[in-house]
């Protein structure tokens, strides 16, 4: 009897504990947010900073992995759990729009001090077609261009490849499988969808046309998708384990010397270059037809959900992240991407960086997903399955296509 | 029968009931009934005040898919590698621990270690194992010169499965190899010597005694693992989400990704109904053998 | 004669001692893969052809995730979860089982297969509804949407369990008693329950197990980290440092810890519970 009530006691400790503790803070902001590299420390210094700037607001950020970032804020989200405000992709803006589940931000943009130094193109990401509205915080935004072993590209005395034809033929002149060296480290694993994206568009594909129609599974497209396919099936220009490598492979492969060329941006230059030092250079997207030159553009940026009780907190929370300040200190960082602000793009630890440079330079014709609902699911499910069972040969290059225009059609 | 039971002691049972039943029908009785009725909806898991009555749509439209087919497929293949080869490998296990030897006791207690460990942990020391480029499995293969190359068991497409299927056979097989070693711990002696004497080789022994004494356990622990595995699928979820494609994609694992990855409440409920109605029909024609093999005897 | 028969047998027993050691091997050998990669320092993980002992163990991944990660937080998570789904079932079965070995009710033979046939259900099916109800009743991201789910499935088993190890005690027990001028109560807590003790271990060790390692509903009803369990922790931990293996096998150390541990206190009890229901039927 005396063990039972030890027992029952040292138990109802145990729960105390587990109740959530009472800050001193009034309001308690939850804020979700992916991170490519997670043992950087940026984001909890800028937390942290935050928190004593505003001692009535106690931050509380939740990192959750990209490839179930998407799924895990839908469900959060329905089961009335959700984060108050979180860092977004212009990907699932359409989704979550329809849903009533995007705050408009416009009223609180409107009395926001930095609003004119935001690039103005970037304001058009968070918007919705036909709508003025304000739905995402531009924050950081990346273009996608093409890392080459610069030594590989010398020693062979090739230059960086402009047009899709020198991209295979120096994919092909790298490739050597007994060594374990590869042309191309292709992804066809979770988020390889942007980079697939980059080479549709350079190949002269779109997803839509200026009317808005959907134009994925055109015969134009659905040749484009056909040589991207070639890479791995016909020329086999990739490593065989490219139809499920996602970033973490893509990246190692590269840094490891199997691959000779990876299509990124610049969110993993500063990783690149610690590792390869001036081993890497980088080159716009090549084209298939010079003149018209495309690659693919996303932003992450920040949103603020409609059931939150702390909107105006939430508010204030991103806006600060997205001042110049705080802007530059988290592009500078492992996760960085380009600022979104005039004033910080315009400094010249940019404008001197040639991965920068690049992307800046991209970003002058680069397209971007439209934002209709049904690209949240192709981005988190449709393409990667699709893309797989179309490199594995199960399915063709126009049946591929005809999935993501129905996925993207129907919801 | 010799406790009489007093007029007010007739209430005690239902006071004594009432928890357990309660908490089946609040936990299971009534999501079930939830969820067969989500299956005649259109509703998604990002909007679900918006649903809309659908009838049969989304039954008929699940058997019209051709990855319904190759997730049942895939069921059926998971089900049937998995339990027959967890009860060969068990009964190896158990017939070697029937055997007297020094530190027999320690090994039978260490044998179910891997039943009793999480699918997450289970699928992390096997994805480790069964990687393409530095898995200790395909290290082992190739030295022993099995094969040439190192395998990417789960990127590919013809032997994701079967990666999963190693990692659930060697997490199933020291069930079967604990429960069928302490039913043939109760087989007597006596029979063993009988048949040594009138001259039964150890084979013969094994067939026509152990086999039959030991054959209600059997079918009961072969039962219990056809109903875990079929409803399985932690392990297939964390070692490879299904993929390449859908090639490891079993019934319950569609269903999950259904609801979750494209938030499709209705169809998902109707894929998981399927689920259920299978399971039991593959039971009950099991039963219905077992049936008729002991009317033969 | 005896010479020849003194080989075989001890090439018999040689030959045992070289399968129990295969077998061994077999069941331990990925615990032990784990651990040695944990402790290979991280330049010597991705080497080819693979190096099997580490030149130099190292900890440092068991640092980093000390440091970096939310491991205590989980494990913590856990136990309240365990613990409280042990008592909460344990006493709700104890009660049920009670019920059928030592009353005869209504309708009691028709009962008791219902609960088994519960097992029968996947946690598909029930898992998407059970989200919507854990949800009206707003215990989402709280333990006891879980407390309330695990004590739930872990009943039919230790129901079944239980009842059958009541019903070895002799019912003249409880006459005596009962002559003795106990009433029910007394007779269950002083008779019943010291009697079964063996086969309140069993079960509570089962549910234990199936509680600590539960996956798919501990997933679904929790999104915060500080909300989550041990597996589930795992299971976003090998989310966020994909190719890391230095730091997941670390974890998985951790992990699987506690289990090893209880296990090799409780294992007698394990397998007598577990072989004690085949065996009876």
């Amino acid at each position: 009897m005396k063990r039972t009530k030890v027992f029952l006691s040292l138990f109802l400790m145990l729960f105390l504990v587990a109740l959530p503790s009472l800050g001193q803070a009034d309001t308690t902001l939850k804020y979700w947010l992916w991170l490519d590299d997670p043992t950087d420390t940026t984001v909890s210094e800028l937390v942290d900073k935050f928190n004593s700037l505003h001692p009535e607001i106690r931050v509380v950020i939740e990192n959750v992995p990209l490839k179930d970032y998407h799924d895990q804020l839908a469900i959060a989200l329905s089961a009335g759990v959700g984060p108050d405000a979180a860092r977004f992709k212009d990907w699932w803006l359409g989704e979550f729009r329809e849903a009533d589940l995007l705050e408009p931000l416009s009223s609180y943009i409107g009395e926001w001090p930095a609003k004119d130094d935001v690039i103005p193109n970037l304001w058009n990401m968070g918007k919705i077609p036909g709508e003025e509205e304000i739905y995402m915080m531009p924050h950081q935004f990346i273009t996608f261009y093409l890392y080459y072993r610069k030594d590989w590209f010398t020693e062979a005395g090739l230059n960086s490849p402009a047009t899709f034809e020198e991209f295979l033929t120096a994919a092909k002149t790298f490739t050597d499988p007994g060594n374990n060296r590869y042309g191309f480290g292709l992804r066809g694993g979770d988020g390889g969808q942007d980079q697939w994206l980059a080479f549709m568009v350079a190949g002269g594909a779109r997803v839509v046309d200026e009317e808005g129609n959907i134009v994925i599974n055109s015969p134009k497209a659905v040749d484009v998708n056909q040589w991207y396919i070639d890479l791995y099936s016909k020329y086999k220009v990739v490593p065989p384990s490219a139809p499920t490598d996602a970033y973490a492979q893509v990246t190692g492969a590269f840094q490891a010397g199997i691959t000779a060329m990876m299509a990124h941006h610049v969110g993993s230059s500063v990783l690149m270059v610690e590792k390869l030092g001036d081993k890497v250079g980088v080159c716009p997207i090549p084209a298939a037809d010079p003149k018209n030159p495309a690659t693919m553009i996303t932003m992450s940026g920040n949103v603020v959900f409609s059931p939150s009780q702390a909107k105006e907190e939430a508010f204030k929370f991103i806006s600060w992240l997205t001042e110049p300040e705080q802007m530059d200190k988290w592009s500078r960082s492992r996760n960085g991407q380009l600022p979104v602000l005039n004033s910080v793009a315009r400094m010249d630890h940019y404008i001197n960086n040639e991965f920068f440079r690049v992307s800046m330079e991209g970003a002058d014709y680069a397209i971007g997903w439209p934002p209709l609902p049904g690209v949240g699911y192709v981005s988190s499910h449709v393409w990667q399955v699709n893309m797989q069972r179309a490199l594995l040969g199960e399915i063709t290059s126009q049946e591929m296509l005809d999935e993501i225009a129905r996925a993207l059609k129907e919801r | 029968m010799t406790m009489v039971q007093s007029q007010k002691e007739r209430y005690i049972p239902l006071f004594l009931l009432a928890p357990a039943i309660l908490l089946m029908l609040l936990i299971v009785a009534y999501p079930v009934v939830q969820s067969i009725r989500l299956s005649f909806f259109d509703i998604s898991l990002l909007m679900p005040a918006r649903a809309k009555f659908v009838g049969f749509r989304n039954y008929v439209e699940m058997l019209h898919s051709e990855t319904f087919y190759r997730a049942l497929l895939n069921s059926i293949v998971w089900i049937i590698g998995c339990v027959s080869t967890q009860f060969v490998v068990g009964m190896l296990g158990a017939l070697l621990l029937k055997c007297k030897f020094k530190g027999n006791g320690i090994i039978r207690g260490l044998t179910l270690i891997p039943w009793a460990t999480s699918s997450v942990l289970v699928a992390l020391m096997w994805t480790w194992m069964l990687d393409g480029n530095y898995g200790v499995i395909n290290d082992l293969l190739k030295r022993v010169g099995i094969i040439d190359s190192y395998i990417p068991w789960l990127a590919q497409p013809n032997t994701a499965l079967g990666g999963v299927m190693i990692a659930n056979i060697w997490q199933g097989a020291p069930f079967f190899a604990v429960m069928l070693l302490a039913a043939m711990q109760n087989v007597s002696e006596e029979l063993y010597e009988a048949a040594y004497i009138d001259g039964a080789n150890s084979w013969k022994q094994f067939w026509y005694i152990t086999i039959p004494s030991i054959m209600p356990t059997i079918i009961i622990t072969t039962m219990l693992r056809l109903i875990w595995t079929a409803n399985y699928m932690d392990l297939i979820l964390v070692m490879t989400g299904g993929g390449p494609g859908y090639s490891s994609t079993t019934l319950p694992l569609l269903s999950y990704l259904t609801a979750y990855k494209r938030l499709r409440v209705g169809e998902a409920s109707a894929i998981a109904v399927f689920q259920t109605v299978f399971l039991m029909v593959v039971l009950s024609f099991y039963l219905r053998l077992l049936q008729g093999q002991s009317k033969e005897e | 004669m005896a010479k020849t028969f003194a080989i075989r047998k001890r090439g018999k027993s040689f030959l045992i001692f070289i399968l129990a050691a295969f077998w061994l091997a077999f069941i331990l050998f990925p615990y032990l893969w784990m651990f040695i990669t944990s402790i290979k320092p991280s330049v010597e993980l991705y080497t080819s052809p693979i190096r099997y002992l580490p030149s130099s163990p190292t900890f440092e991944g068991y640092r980093l995730l000390f440091d970096a990660t939310e491991f205590p937080r989980y494990l913590l998570n856990s136990f309240i979860v365990t613990f409280s789904t042990i008592i909460l079932s344990g006493s709700v079965a104890v009660c049920a089982a009670y019920a059928f070995s030592r009353f005869e009710f209504r309708g009691k033979n028709r009962l008791f297969p219902v609960f088994l046939i519960s097992q029968m259900f996947p946690a598909i099916l029930l898992v998407l509804s059970l989200f919507f109800i854990m949800k009206e009743i707003g215990v989402l991201n709280t333990p006891i949407a879980l407390i309330i789910a695990h004590s739930t499935f872990a009943l039919p088993f230790t129901i079944w369990l239980l009842t059958g190890f009541f019903n070895a005690i002799p019912r003249e027990l409880d006459e005596a008693a009962a002559i003795d001028g106990a009433n029910r109560w007394q007779i269950f807590r002083m008779i019943l329950l010291p009697l079964s003790v063996p086969g309140l271990v069993a079960s509570l060790t089962y549910v234990f197990i199936f509680s600590w390692n539960e996956f798919i509903y501990a997933l679904t009803f929790t999104s915060d980290a500080t909300a989550r369990t041990l597996p589930v922790g795992l299971h976003s931990f090998m989310g966020e440092y994909i190719i890391r293996w230095d730091l997941l096998t670390a974890g998985g150390v951790l992990t699987a810890l506690p289990v090893v541990f209880f296990f090799a206190i409780f294992q007698r009890y394990i397998v007598q519970g577990l072989t004690a229901g085949a065996v009876k039927g």
